[in-house]
């Protein structure tokens, strides 16, 4: 019953996208204002659909009722609650709706505030989110209903993959989604802008917090995503440069961009049609991410469901949704041109030089993920483009960006002066020499690319830590003033580009002086990791919830002392029939301790898996700050734009 | 930064509009690419789905294996040699089998099904049966996996097809619900010269 009134409330959201798409614009066009001022409350309509919707299928999922199939086929009554509610978006069909429960969620939170914004442009706005949630509501009620009910309910279901019964997938999902949906909030600003014909300071300061915030997800997400690869895959690593791991890389690098860009726009009131362009690419990247994973087209070790059926479902959507847009852009963009007036050492400069990295190395990213599909398509041969492609491109283009990070932020809008950046360029430059000789020294082996990532990473730290000094004047009075009379999207900048430094330290410390050790070992057998020991005592087998394991019992030791004991496991979920790998990790702030066991008995011994990976937990605290700076920056105390342009130049472009 | 301030100088209107296009352009290149894929994988060109099917068009493997029912005797695919039937290989361990029982027992009733209990003890195997039903016209026990590896098995359950010339004409792995049943299954059967009835 609850379960076919979940279906009832999407099928009445879709009718209900539909209608906002639709009659709002017409309202406006023909100013019919009943039509019009109808779209923000039947987006709250269409919202509390969707959310009854999604409860409804939660439900299923929480009481286990097998006679949904997607139930059946996802969950299992000896999972422990926390992954049958998780298993609700650990799903094809599940994660659809999620993706459509946030669309709507936004559109709500828009629908019910947007105060101070232009009420056409907010109309406007509104019905362009409710295009893009009636194309998944579509996708969903027409090709992945998850309400969809078996002839008979079978006894148990048949699980949910357990490699995805984790802490992680609970979190991972719910936050990537929340980016990539919440980029479609700046697409539907760009599309509506375009729609008017006008886009002006005011629309990007209306704009810019809902950027913030997608982006701030989409780095939490991805940070997500990587930890739990890292934890959870037992292969060492934290980036595989893997399809799925690429579209989610790719839709942030462009609202990276465009978060920069709608800050010239916002404050300058140049670069519209760029930073138009941007919203539109960085939410078609989120499309096509969710294309890549949902189509069958590439093969990756996350996707969950591939279907080519759906994927012609989504291509058509992704069609719609990417190429009219575009046309719009071509038919509507020149008139957006806008006067430029600045320097050469300038903000804005530095800020198109920002733009210019991230979108090359998006491109790079692009090329990387599709030329094996391409490749494939001429020669038949399957292949995949491994790290070296990305290490010898996306690489040196980041380490430039890097580069340029320690400057912008110091140049002054239109026309920067050298004198007000030699102190950061001084520190700059001191902080890279000291790092990189110093660690050459220290450690020694360390190649010229290895050097080069110090240097930088010397060279950035010092920058910001310079132009901090150099605002807030920490030994001289009026420091807390200085402080608080900071803008909230300064603090958010600092806080992230730091989360910039430290991720690079997490980065280069595990990626430069990682130790490796890969034995195969009996019980008793000792191995020396970095200086340490580790020694299996004995490999048992214990009995989980839903699995049974082997688990091996390793000591570390340092010296004599025995720091922990690590307990890596094999995973045999008996219901699947699957094996996973549990890695043991000791955490460290300095570095991780990591240990994973593969095959074997205890007459001919175990394989083991050891490592020492220095900083390696920096990665995901220097990701942590950059989401922290994006929230800040989202939530933040804006001071108001301090010019307002005149009316005039509202109408027409400066020209 | 193409179609930015610089080019709204005016001096060449033309080329300026046309940077505009640079993005559609490159979208719908993209956009047809994906498309000869996405159909390509449609048409099963590149298919990255199913199983390699290597046993399908060769001969069912004819082994002989211990009879389930009588602790003497055996049973092999050539006993049912001159008709159509279908293999099904299974396992009292395996949750899906379970899932499958009701499809089996309405399949049992069109064709003979020789079961192969994979890798399982006799005595599980029989309660299995005892609990879920039993469709199958003969039972062989394949304790140790050996003839599941002569067909190519990769898990429990799969469903073969096999034609009155001892062909193997048709493999599912997986279990068989309504779809694979009715869009798969049947038209296989159908495709080995089965009289179907519905």
């Amino acid at each position: 019953m609850i379960t076919e009134l979940g279906h009832f409330a999407l099928i009445l959201a879709f009718v209900t996208s539909v209608a906002i798409s639709v009659l709002p614009l017409v309202g406006l066009r023909r100013r019919i204002a009943v039509f019009a001022a109808l779209a923000a409350p039947a987006t709250l309509v269409m919202a509390g659909a969707v959310f009854i919707s999604f409860a409804a299928l939660l439900y299923a999922f929480i009481i286990s009722d097998f006679s949904v199939a997607l139930v059946a086929s996802h969950s299992h009554s000896t999972k422990p609650l926390i992954y049958k509610i998780s298993g609700t978006w650990g799903n094809h069909e599940g994660s659809l709706l999620l993706w459509i429960v946030i669309l709507a969620l936004f559109a709500a939170i828009l629908a019910a505030g947007g105060r101070g914004m232009d009420a056409a442009l907010k109309i406007r706005t509104l019905a362009v989110q409710a295009m893009v949630t009636a194309g998944f509501l579509a996708f969903c009620l027409f090709t992945s209903n998850p309400f969809a009910r078996l002839d008979s309910a079978p006894l148990h279901g048949r699980g949910l993959n357990p490699i995805l019964q984790d802490p992680g997938l609970a979190l991972h999902p719910p936050t990537l989604y929340l980016g990539y949906v919440g980029l479609s909030m700046g697409f539907a600003f760009a599309v509506a802008g375009l729609i008017e014909g006008r886009i002006d300071r005011d629309w990007a300061r209306h704009m810019r917090p809902w950027v913030s915030a997608a982006w701030c997800a989409l780095t939490a997400g991805i940070a997500l995503g990587s930890w739990w690869a890292y934890y959870e895959l037992g292969w060492g690593g934290w980036w595989f440069w893997d399809p799925v791991e690429n579209a989610s890389l790719m839709p942030w690098l462009a609202a990276t961009a465009l978060l920069h860009s709608t800050i010239v726009v916002e404050q300058r009131g140049t670069l519209k049609s760029w930073t138009v362009l941007l919203a539109i690419l960085a939410f078609s990247l989120s499309l096509v991410g969710t294309f890549i994973v949902r189509s069958g087209l590439l093969t990756s070790v996350h996707s969950f469901a591939s279907d080519p059926a759906r994927g012609v479902f989504i291509l058509g959507i992704l069609l719609a949704a990417v190429g009219v847009p575009l046309m719009l852009f071509a038919l509507r963009g020149p008139r957006l041109a806008s006067r430029a007036d600045f320097d050469l050492l300038s903000r804005e400069s530095g800020l198109i030089l920002n733009n210019f990295l991230l979108t090359a190395s998006t491109v790079v990213v692009l090329v990387g993920t599709f030329y094996p599909l391409a490749l494939e398509m001429v020669s038949g041969a399957r292949i995949t483009v491994g790290p070296p492609y990305f290490d010898a491109t996306f690489n040196p283009i980041m380490g430039a960006l890097v580069a340029a990070m320690a400057f912008g932020p110091v140049m002054a809008w239109r026309r920067g002066t050298l004198p007000a950046t030699r102190g950061v360029a001084m520190a700059a430059v001191i902080g890279a020499l000291l790092l990189a000789a110093g660690m050459a020294a220290l450690a020694g082996g360390i190649g010229v690319a290895g050097l080069a990532g110090l240097a930088l990473l010397g060279w950035l730290a010092c920058g910001i830590s310079a132009d901090i000094w150099h605002r807030l004047k920490p030994f001289s009075p009026g420091t807390g003033r200085r402080a608080a009379a900071l803008p909230a999207p300064v603090w958010g900048m600092w806080t992230a580009h730091a989360g910039m430094v430290v991720f690079l330290i997490g980065a280069l410390g595990s990626g430069l002086f990682q130790t490796e050790v890969v034995v195969r070992a009996t019980p008793g057998q000792s191995i020396d990791v970095a200086g340490k020991t580790m020694t299996l005592r004995r490999v048992e087998a214990r009995q989980g919830p839903n699995y049974v394991t082997e688990t091996a019992i390793l000591e570390l030791r340092d010296g004599t002392d025995i720091l922990a004991v690590m307990t890596p496991e094999k995973r045999f979920y008996t219901a699947e029939r699957q094996t996973t790998t549990e890695a043991a990790i000791r955490p460290r702030l300095t570095g991780d301790d990591y240990a994973v066991l593969g095959d074997g008995d205890d007459a001919t011994g175990y394989t083991l898996r050891l490592y020492r990976k220095p900083f390696v937990s920096w990665i995901w605290g220097g990701a942590g700050m950059m989401a922290l700076g994006g929230a800040i920056a989202a939530l933040g105390r804006r001071r108001r734009a301090p010019v307002v342009q005149p009316p005039a130049a509202l109408q027409a472009p400066a020209e | 930064m193409d179609g930015n301030g610089t080019n709204g100088k005016g001096s060449r209107p033309g080329a300026a509009r046309l940077a505009f296009l640079i993005p559609l352009a490159g979208f719908l290149v993209l956009a047809g690419f994906a498309s000869i894929a996405l159909l390509a994988t449609l048409r099963g060109e590149r298919d990255m789905t199913r199983l390699p099917s290597a046993m399908v068009g060769k001969p069912a493997p004819t082994a002989a294996l211990p009879d389930l029912r009588d602790a003497d005797g055996t049973v092999s695919a050539a006993d049912f040699a001159g008709r159509p039937f279908l293999v099904n290989v299974f396992a009292s361990w395996c949750a899906p089998c379970r899932a499958e029982a009701p499809a089996l027992a309405r399949l049992a009733e069109e064709i003979d099904i020789l079961g192969i209990a994979y890798k399982d003890r006799p005595e599980d195997t029989n309660g299995f049966l005892a609990t879920y039903g039993d469709p199958f016209a003969a039972i062989g026990v394949d304790r140790d996996g050996d003839t599941g590896m002569r067909w190519g098995v990769y898990g429990v359950p799969e469903t073969f097809v096999i034609n009155a010339d001892g062909i193997i004409t048709y493999r599912h792995a997986g279990p068989i619900d309504r779809r694979v049943l009715d869009e798969e299954l049947r038209p296989a059967m159908r495709g080995a010269k089965i009289g179907v009835a519905e």
